[in-house]
C-alpha cells in the first residue's frame, strides 16, 4: 500500500526564480525505511516540510504536481488534518518544544489536546510512549532541562503519540552530541524494528547503513538515485559523485578490494565487516 | 538551566494547592480592592493574615522572600514623599545642620502606598506559587478564553529563560572575541549594543521554527480542545468563592462608612 506520492512535484519559494524541487516522482510504501542523503541545498529540507504541507500552507511560493499522503492531498487539506497523518519531526531540539507542557508528559499530550481527544485516552498514550523511549526516570522534569538527545527523544515522541500514518524526520541528529545522535537512533532503530514508515533525512550514512531499506539521492532538487539500501550505499563512486561520503565500514571494505585482500562484495553493515575481518583472518 | 527570573509554581501538597484557580483568582481580585479601600493600619492587619495562609499552603517563607525586591521601592517612595509631598503642612522632622524637612503628610501618604503594595505583593505570590501555570489556563480557558492567547501565556514562561540562555551564549562568543563588557555603565551598555543584531534575529528564527513544530502537532486543529492537566471545581471552591466575596464586600464597606 502506498502511504506517500509525489507526482511531478515542483516547488520554487517565492521571491526565486528557479525551482529548489524539480518534478519528483516518488512513493513510499507502507512500512518502508527510506533513507535520504545528498548535499546541501539539494531541496532534502523541503521535500519533508513539503510532506507535513509547510510547503505550501506555510511558506508562500509556486506548487506544481501533486502530493498525496494516505489518500489526502497535501495541496488542499489543511496543517491540522495533515498533522494526523504526517508526523514531523525538525533538526532543533529545543525549538521544537511546544512550551506549554511543564513536564514531559504535558509536552507529549500537547498534540493530543489540541486534537481534542479524550483525556483518559491521552493519558493511556502518554504513558505508552514515555516508556518507548525510556523517559520513565524524566517524566515529570521539564523538557528544557533534559539534554539535547532527550530533547530530541520527546520531540519525536511527541509527534509519534498522535499516530502519524508516515513519520518524516528532517536532519533529527545535525545539532547533537555524538551520545545524544547515539540516543535517537537508537530509538529510530526501535521505531524501524516496529513497522513504522520512515522517511529519515540525514548526513549519517553510518547509521542509516545499519538499517534503512532504501535509500534516495537527492541532487539539485532531483532524485539522483533511488533503490535498496545495499545496492545505492556500496556503490562508491555513485555516493561520491554527488557528494556523499561512505560509512566507514564501507570505506575500509573498499581498501581491502584495493589492496586485493577482499574480492567479494563491499560492507554495508557491522555484521558484513564481521564477517569480512573473520574470512581475511582466516587466510 | 539557565537562571530564571520568574517566580513560579512550587508543587506542595496543601489545601490551597488543591483549590480551583479561579477560587484562588477571585480571592486574589478582592483582596487587591480591599487593599485600596482600606487604610494602612487595616491594610497592616490583613497582610499580616497571609501567615496562617502560607502556612496552610506549606510554603512557610516562600511567599515573603520577594518583599526584599520592594524595600528599594519603599526607601524611594519614603524619601521622595516625606520630603516632596504636595499637600505638606506638618514638619514631622528636621533634619540636623540643614533646612531639609521630613513631612508627615508625605510620611503617611508613603505608608498608605507601601502598605497596599505590601499587600498585594504577598497574595500575589501566594497566587503565583501555589496555582499551576496549566491549570490556571485551562481554567480560563473555560471562562471562553481564547486558545492562542492561553498558550502565550505558557509558553512566554519558558521561552523567557531560553531567550535569557541565548543571550548568555552569544555574551560567550563574543567576550572569547574580545567584547570587553567591563568599565562604567555606559560603556558596558555600549557593549551589549553587538549583542542585539544576533538576539533579535536568533528569536525570530527560534519563533519561526517553534511555529512549524506547533504545527506538526495540530496547533491550529479547529475542534474543541481536551485538557492533560485536569482542574475540578468542587462544592468547596463554591464556597469559598461565596464567603470571599461576602466577607470583602462587608469589610470594604465598614470600612468606607467608618
Amino acid at each position: 500500500m502506498d502511504i506517500l506520492k509525489f507526482k511531478n512535484f515542483s516547488w520554487t519559494y517565492e521571491g526565486f526564480n528557479t525551482p529548489i524541487i524539480k518534478k519528483i516522482n516518488l512513493t513510499i510504501k507502507k512500512g518502508e525505511f527510506v533513507g535520504m542523503i545528498g548535499r546541501v541545498g539539494a531541496g532534502r529540507s523541503s521535500l519533508c516540510s513539503s510532506i507535513l504541507g509547510l510547503i505550501p500552507h506555510f511558506y508562500p511560493g509556486k506548487f506544481e504536481g501533486n502530493i498525496i499522503v494516505d489518500g489526502v492531498d497535501v495541496e488542499t487539506s489543511s496543517l491540522s488534518k495533515l498533522s494526523t497523518i504526517v508526523g514531523l519531526v525538525f533538526q532543533s531540539p529545543t525549538n521544537q518544544l511546544s512550551g506549554a507542557g511543564t513536564t514531559v508528559e504535558e509536552e507529549l499530550a500537547f498534540g493530543l489536546e489540541n486534537l481534542g481527544i479524550q483525556r483518559h485516552e491521552i493519558i493511556k498514550r502518554v504513558e505508552e510512549m514515555v516508556k518507548l523511549i525510556g523517559l520513565e526516570k524524566f517524566s515529570s522534569r521539564n523538557p528544557f532541562e533534559l539534554s539535547g538527545g532527550q530533547q530530541q527523544k520527546v520531540a519525536i515522541a511527541s509527534v509519534l503519540i498522535m499516530e502519524p500514518k508516515i513519520l518524516v524526520m528532517d536532519e533529527p541528529t545535525a545539532q547533537l552530541d555524538p551520545l545524544g545522535t547515539k540516543l535517537v537512533f537508537d530509538l529510530i532503530k526501535k521505531l524501524a524494528s516496529k513497522g513504522i514508515t520512515i522517511l529519515l533525512n540525514t548526513q549519517n550514512v553510518d547509521q542509516l547503513a545499519e538499517f534503512a531499506d532504501r535509500i534516495i539521492i537527492m541532487d539539485k532538487g532531483e532524485i539522483a538515485a533511488d533503490g535498496d539500501a545495499r545496492s545505492i550505499l556500496t556503490d562508491i563512486t555513485l555516493l561520491k559523485k554527488y557528494g556523499i561520503e561512505p560509512s566507514q565500514l564501507t570505506t575500509l571494505s573498499y581498501k581491502m578490494k584495493e589492496k586485493k585482500l577482499w574480492n567479494k562484495p563491499l560492507c554495508l553493515t557491522m555484521k558484513d565487516a564481521e564477517e569480512m575481518v573473520c574470512e581475511v583472518m582466516k587466510r | 538551566m539557565p537562571r530564571t527570573i520568574l517566580i513560579s509554581y512550587i508543587e506542595r501538597d496543601s489545601l490551597i494547592h488543591k483549590l480551583n484557580p479561579l477560587t484562588k483568582l477571585t480571592a486574589l481580585i478582592c483582596v487587591i480592592i480591599l487593599a485600596f479601600i482600606l487604610g494602612p493600619v487595616n491594610n497592616l492587619i490583613l497582610f499580616a493574615l497571609i501567615l496562617p495562609l502560607s502556612y496552610i499552603s506549606k510554603l512557610t517563607w516562600d511567599v515573603f522572600k520577594p518583599i526584599r525586591y520592594l524595600l528599594i521601592i519603599f526607601a524611594i517612595l519614603f524619601s521622595i514623599q516625606g520630603l516632596f509631598y504636595p499637600f505638606r503642612l506638618t514638619p514631622l522632622y528636621t533634619i540636623p545642620f540643614t533646612n531639609i524637612i521630613i513631612w508627615k503628610e508625605g510620611i503617611i501618604y508613603a505608608a498608605e502606598i507601601s502598605a497596599r503594595l505590601l499587600v498585594m505583593m504577598v497574595y500575589g505570590f501566594l497566587f503565583v506559587l501555589t496555582t499551576h501555570p496549566g491549570d490556571l489556563v485551562n481554567a480560563l480557558r473555560k471562562l471562553k478564553m481564547p486558545y492562542k492567547v492561553g498558550y502565550i501565556v505558557l509558553s512566554t514562561l519558558h521561552v523567557i529563560p531560553s531567550i535569557q540562555m541565548q543571550v548568555e551564549t552569544i555574551i560567550d562568543a563574543q567576550k572569547s572575541r574580545g567584547l570587553d563588557v567591563s568599565g562604567n555603565i555606559i560603556k558596558r551598555l555600549r557593549a551589549y549594543v553587538p549583542l542585539l543584531g544576533p538576539l533579535f534575529i536568533g528569536s525570530v528564527q527560534q519563533a519561526v521554527e517553534r511555529t512549524m513544530a506547533l504545527e506538526a502537532r495540530a496547533f491550529s486543529a479547529d475542534c474543541e480542545k481536551t485538557s492533560f492537566r485536569q482542574t475540578v471545581f468542587r462544592k468547596r471552591d463554591r464556597n469559598i468563592i461565596i464567603a470571599t466575596v461576602i466577607i470583602s464586600v462587608t469589610v470594604g464597606v465598614l470600612s468606607w462608612i467608618y
